[in-house]
């Protein structure tokens, strides 16, 4: 494996350059995904009212919900899908010549996605943010532990979603499973309902499995939804599952990798 | 009758088609479940913390889920796949292939809108049904025979609603064939799988007024959870038919400013 970082951020930069000319498609793409979010947001706040609903008021969810769809564009990984559509369509060949890990070429995809995606999101939450009147109740842990709860959230569904669709080497319908992930991110990261508001089986799940703090996690963190020793137990979530997230990447690419074959590209 | 024997050929042909991919199926069926689950979840999630929402308690909202899987269903079937074919990513006009549908003897916005069919979603549609029939055992009503015409006529005033759309927004193909409005539909389309009253005011009147994704789901659940008066069952046909009449008009007028980009 080779390390040519120069490399990497001029590719970067191309990539970002490039994305930059499709700009309208990528807005709608974004749109879609606000829209589960969304959905689940004006939800809750009708249930809430003027009362609270499971110990939220409305602005306390609509609050959460803003933060939750940040944290899911910021967080987004289209690696995913594009990944194992690279090594399916034999176009892995020509990465594998380049002198730099082919992890590089996905890393500008995704910076550059995420920079082209926060130009649209971003003016639309703050637009929602001004209309619909969010209650945050920031402190000073809440915004100290906000941005390591956001990067461990970013690395690890990154790698996560990259270690996933690494299985394109072995199944060449392996983005099926995609779809479950989805639905369990739906379910378990926050975003069908805050945490707090699940019932207790979906609950425990969400505590265990890695979706959670992928998303939702940071999102309960900057909104105060956490006591002391659930935000501690949090990170130590967070980070457990990264280190197992980055050995099954390692152990995916190298045998992945060893018995890949694909002509042309 | 011809028109019929068309259409029987063009269920044929994509059946034909369809067979050809076996092992799509399975992932079909794993799409299908997922999409029932996950609707089914979402909303228990939701009622398992408070009883109604601004009058939509549990059962009724899960007619407004069974009405949506159903309308997707038969969406699915053939709306979508056909328009998707003229105007989608890659479509007809995108390649240049748009003449050659020009030129078969029979009216074009016919063969546009039936000519693709996806049998698969027969199945989503059982799923959808089999929704509707737990939310109709669940409200603890007898329907009446009233209320069952109503309910059906609401739901093809819903299915033509949704079929105008979708026909606008492929229309607009041919103006540029980069607009994806279909897909802006699409994600807006989400918000019918719940009764428009659980959303905020205004949101609710956007979704009946201007995107009326309220028309194809929440008025046919209504007619069989509370039942609908004449004038809102004659009222939303009216504007379906009115909505039917208008994006006919934009498919012509697209249709002569269509200028082949093929050989």
């Amino acid at each position: 494996m080779n390390t040519n970082h120069q490399g990497g951020l001029a590719l970067m930069r191309a990539t970002w350059l490039s994305w930059m000319q499709h700009r309208s498609f990528f807005f709608i793409l974004a749109f879609g995904w606000m829209m589960q979010p969304l959905i689940f947001m004006f939800v809750w706040a009708t249930a809430a009212g003027d009362q609270t609903v499971g110990g939220l008021t409305r602005g306390e969810i609509v609050a959460y919900y803003l933060t939750l769809i940040l944290v899911n564009q910021i967080t987004y990984s289209q690696t995913n899908w594009t990944v194992g559509d690279l090594i399916r369509g034999g176009d892995m060949n020509r990465l594998l010549l380049l002198p730099m890990s082919p992890l590089y070429n996905t890393l500008a995809a995704e910076l550059a996605g995420k920079v082209v995606y926060l130009t649209f999101v971003l003016p639309i939450t703050v637009g929602l943010a001004l209309l619909l009147k969010p209650e945050f109740n920031l402190t000073a842990v809440s915004l100290i532990a906000f941005l390591p709860a956001l990067l461990l959230a970013w690395l690890l569904r990154f790698l996560w979603g990259y270690a996933l669709a690494l299985l394109a080497f072995w199944a060449a319908r392996a983005d099926a499973l995609l779809a479950v992930q989805d639905a369990l991110v739906f379910l378990l990261a926050g975003q069908a309902a805050p945490m707090l508001l699940l019932p207790p089986l979906l609950r425990t799940l969400a505590v265990i499995l890695p979706f959670r703090y992928m998303v939702g996690f940071p999102a309960e963190v900057l909104t105060g939804q956490l006591d002391a020793a659930q935000l501690a137990f949090g990170f130590a979530m967070q980070i457990g599952w990264l280190a197992v997230t980055v050995l099954l990447y390692q152990l995916m690419w190298r045998r992945g990798v060893r018995q890949y074959t694909a002509v042309g590209g | 009758m011809m028109h019929l024997r068309l259409i029987r050929t063009f269920i044929s042909a994509s059946a034909q088609e369809e067979a050809a991919y076996r092992a799509n199926f399975a992932i079909s069926l794993l799409h299908s479940l997922l999409n029932f689950a996950t609707g089914l979840l979402g909303l228990g999630i939701i009622y398992g913390q408070v009883p109604a929402i601004q009058g939509w308690d549990y059962a009724s909202a899960l007619a407004v889920l069974g009405v949506y899987l159903t309308v997707s269903a038969l969406r699915g079937l053939m709306m979508g796949p056909s328009l998707d074919a003229l105007a989608g990513m890659d479509g007809e006009v995108w390649r240049g292939a748009f003449d050659f549908t020009l030129l078969r003897p029979v009216r074009t916005q016919f063969l546009v809108s039936v000519r693709k069919w996806r049998l698969f979603t027969l199945f989503d549609l059982l799923l959808g049904l089999l929704v509707l029939g737990t939310a109709v055992a669940r409200l603890q009503v007898t329907l009446t025979f009233y209320q069952l015409a109503a309910f059906l006529l609401a739901l093809a005033a819903g299915l033509l609603v949704l079929y105008a759309i979708l026909l606008a927004a492929a229309s607009l193909v041919f103006w540029d064939p980069g607009l994806m409005v279909g897909w802006v539909f699409d994600s807006l389309f989400q918000m019918a799988r719940y009764p428009v009253g659980l959303y905020p005011g205004w949101l609710r009147l956007m979704l009946t007024w201007v995107i009326p994704v309220g028309f194809i789901t929440t008025i046919p659940a209504a007619a069989l959870s509370e039942g609908l008066s004449w004038g809102l069952l004659g009222g939303s046909l009216a504007f379906a038919l009115v909505l039917t009449v208008g994006a006919s008009w934009l498919f012509r007028v697209g249709l002569r400013r269509y200028a082949s980009a093929s050989s």
